[in-house]
């Protein structure tokens, strides 16, 4: 069952390992990661895009793998990295980043109100002394013009930051894992 | 409650009168009325030929997708001899859904309810405990299969149909398969899935995504008017768009059934073509060299040449189809890609439009390259489409975001009664030397392949022979 169920686009299933040191949680550089990852909501939230682009690295890698509901032995290989939800590097991000600032972005103009509520903060050593791996649960509400549901997104982010000052961090991968197999949004017109 | 044999609505409505053919208008509440829905899944969804994916997403043996044709959930499976089955995912027994993943390979389908198994192909292996013949003394085992429906593949896409006895897949298409083949068609290998579809849900009326689909190619002017102003369509400042009219004059083609695509030359769109002067002054066999149509490369060329009549070679040079869309509910948008490197790519994407209520619709899309593409031009034509279709795609996020208001609109005691116009006809005008058929649009686009999209609607809804109560055996 395993091979043939491998042979569409499927090879890479599981969640990105983690081999390097635990960041001791509360640790003053566990609270550095805390804290860039709570400002970064914020910039988002705020809609401060061009304070958000300077944290972001320029070699970035921005994407969503698909989910898929599978049954069996194979049950648990649910991410999908061939086709995406997005599939950003710095120069596609900057493009969204162009179009958000002009007169005709319509679906972010009216623009949703978003709480990007951040939690479950893991954090890694790797490789490189200067990388961490940083992943944290997100759920991000989005209410749009006069609607009463707030429409809802949960994934958890696999980040990788890069040292880039003292006290300061550049995002250097993130990679979003979404549980909806069907995204419940009309679009991701905002970013995650 | 609904009157079957004429086309009526509870509170006496003829659904004809709902489309005006003298006014050309289209009535709103067609956005929003549950009766009509419920007739749509009878008279279209449970009729027509659907798209339900492409033949590489289930290469194996025992391989399957688990789609949808309407609200009815089916398993697209290949069998042991290499056909590819469609049967309804609803177990014979007592009506439990049989297969709970959405892609998978098994040699059989298991219900998990009481254990009775069905074959790739959709018959009936049997149910636990043969020897109580737990599957009963009054259905023999051949009638105890998944309801199955009719297949054909084309160009690997996998279309299915209930109406087991009607017209083929060739006939449906009609005099639009000549240009659907310049796309499906091509290559040797001919095209693969990138990965298995995006799936979203979109709170509108499918209708509201599948009119736009046959060619509505107005809009971009004004939806899509970001692409203006990065930059990426015309050249033009943000303030003369309407004056320079970027990705409006082409030729546009549509038939009977409602099928649509727009053939428009690149350089009518794309800024980064506009300025490429030489264009105009190349043959047909120097442009294909020089811009080959999206999706393909130089090396390609030698296959083309294989696949087409020297005409369509020369269409596909000149003016390839770029967007356009299938009745009922699919559109196709074979586009080139400029990048952000300043060069240009091609993205691949078809998108089905799934009923999910009156009021909500899932946007189903898959990517596509040739099999012949390079792996790293697969791997462009992925991070292309998803950029610019799709879930995150900024050209179609905003057309998600308009669909929910035309649909909301619909439910307004007021504005149900309102209508969508279909006013500005560009008539039939065929250029001298056009190779193909079907009704054949020269110019500025206007709103003539959608309209074409309704009269067929509008016929399916309304014609007796199609009517609910004949059902397939």
């Amino acid at each position: 069952m395993t091979t043939a169920t491998a042979s569409r686009g499927m090879e890479r299933t599981d969640p990105l390992p983690v081999t390097g040191k635990r960041i001791a949680t509360g640790s003053a550089l566990y609270n550095e990661v805390l804290e860039f990852i709570y400002d970064e909501a914020a910039l988002l939230d705020e809609q401060k895009f061009d304070a958000w682009a300077q944290i972001l690295a320029e070699d970035i890698s921005y994407t969503a793998p698909l989910r898929i509901t599978r049954q069996g032995p194979d049950r648990l290989n649910t991410i999908v990295r061939t086709t995406l939800h997005f599939d950003d590097d710095y120069g596609s991000l900057m493009g969204r980043l162009q179009r958000l600032a002009t007169k005709s972005a319509w679906a972010e103009d009216p623009p949703s109100r978003t709480r990007r509520l951040v939690t479950n903060l893991r954090v890694w050593e790797t490789a490189k002394p200067n990388e961490l791996e940083a992943h944290s649960y997100l759920l991000l509400s989005r209410s749009r013009y006069e609607q009463s549901q707030l429409q809802i997104m949960s994934c958890v982010r696999y980040d990788l930051l890069r040292r880039s000052g003292p006290g300061a961090f550049k995002l250097a991968r993130r990679e979003i894992i979404l549980d909806q197999s069907v995204l419940g949004m009309a679009n991701l017109a905002v970013f995650l | 409650m609904l009157n079957e044999s004429k086309p009526t609505l509870s509170d006496g409505t003829r659904i004809e009168d709902l489309i005006n053919v003298q006014t050309r208008e289209v009535s709103m509440r067609l956005l929003s009325d549950h009766e009509i829905y419920r007739l749509e899944m009878d008279r279209i969804f449970a009729k027509t030929w659907l798209l339900l994916g492409h033949e590489t997403e289930v290469p194996n043996s025992g391989d399957f997708v688990v789609r949808d044709m309407g609200e009815d959930q089916v398993i697209v499976s290949r069998d042991r001899k290499g056909d590819v089955h469609v049967m309804l995912n609803v177990c014979p027994h007592r009506g439990m859904r049989v297969c709970m993943a959405e892609v998978g390979n098994a040699p059989m389908h298991r219900c998990v309810y009481h254990g009775w198994a069905f074959r790739p192909d959709g018959s009936f292996i049997g149910a636990p405990i043969e020897r109580e013949q737990m599957h009963g003394d009054i259905f023999p085992k051949e009638q105890l299969g998944l309801r199955k429906a009719r297949v054909q593949l084309y160009g690997g896409l996998i279309f299915a149909t209930w109406n087991i006895d009607g017209p083929s897949l060739e006939e449906f298409l009609g005099d639009s398969k000549f240009y659907f083949d310049l796309l499906f068609c091509r290559t040797d290998g001919g095209l693969e899935v990138l990965g298995p579809p995006q799936k979203f849900i979109v709170p509108a009326n499918w209708k509201a995504a599948a009119e736009q689909s046959a060619s509505d190619g107005f809009h971009t002017l004004t939806l899509h008017r970001s692409l203006m102003e990065t930059g990426q369509y015309g050249r033009a400042t943000a303030d003369d768009i309407y004056a320079n009219a970027p990705a409006m004059y082409g030729v546009d083609i549509s038939c009977r059934q409602g099928h649509s695509l727009r053939c428009i030359p690149a350089e009518v769109t794309f800024t980064m073509f506009m300025t490429m002067d030489e264009l105009k002054k190349l043959s047909p066999e120097q442009r294909l060299e020089v811009l080959p149509p999206p999706g393909i490369t130089k090396e390609m060329l030698p296959e083309l040449k294989r696949h087409m009549s020297p005409d369509g070679l020369k269409l596909m040079a000149k003016a390839p189809p770029q967007v356009g869309g299938m009745f009922p509910n699919v559109l196709v948008l074979f586009i080139y890609a400029p990048r952000t490197d300043g060069k240009y790519s091609g993205a691949l994407a078809l998108h089905t439009y799934v009923p999910r209520g009156p009021d909500h619709v899932e946007f189903t899309n898959w990517i596509f390259a040739e099999k012949s593409a390079s792996p790293e031009m697969k791997r462009d034509m992925m991070a292309n489409a998803v950029r610019q279709a799709g879930t995150s795609g900024t050209i179609e996020q905003d057309d998600s975001d308009t669909w929910p208001h035309m649909s909301r609109n619909a439910r307004g005691a007021i504005g149900r009664t309102q209508t969508m116009k279909y006013g500005a006809l560009l008539g039939e005008k065929k250029p001298a030397d056009w190779p193909g058929g079907g009704y054949v649009y020269d110019g500025f686009t206007k709103d003539d392949t959608q309209w074409n999209w309704w009269l067929y609607y509008r016929e399916l809804m309304t014609v007796k022979a199609l009517q609910a109560g004949d059902q397939p055996s």
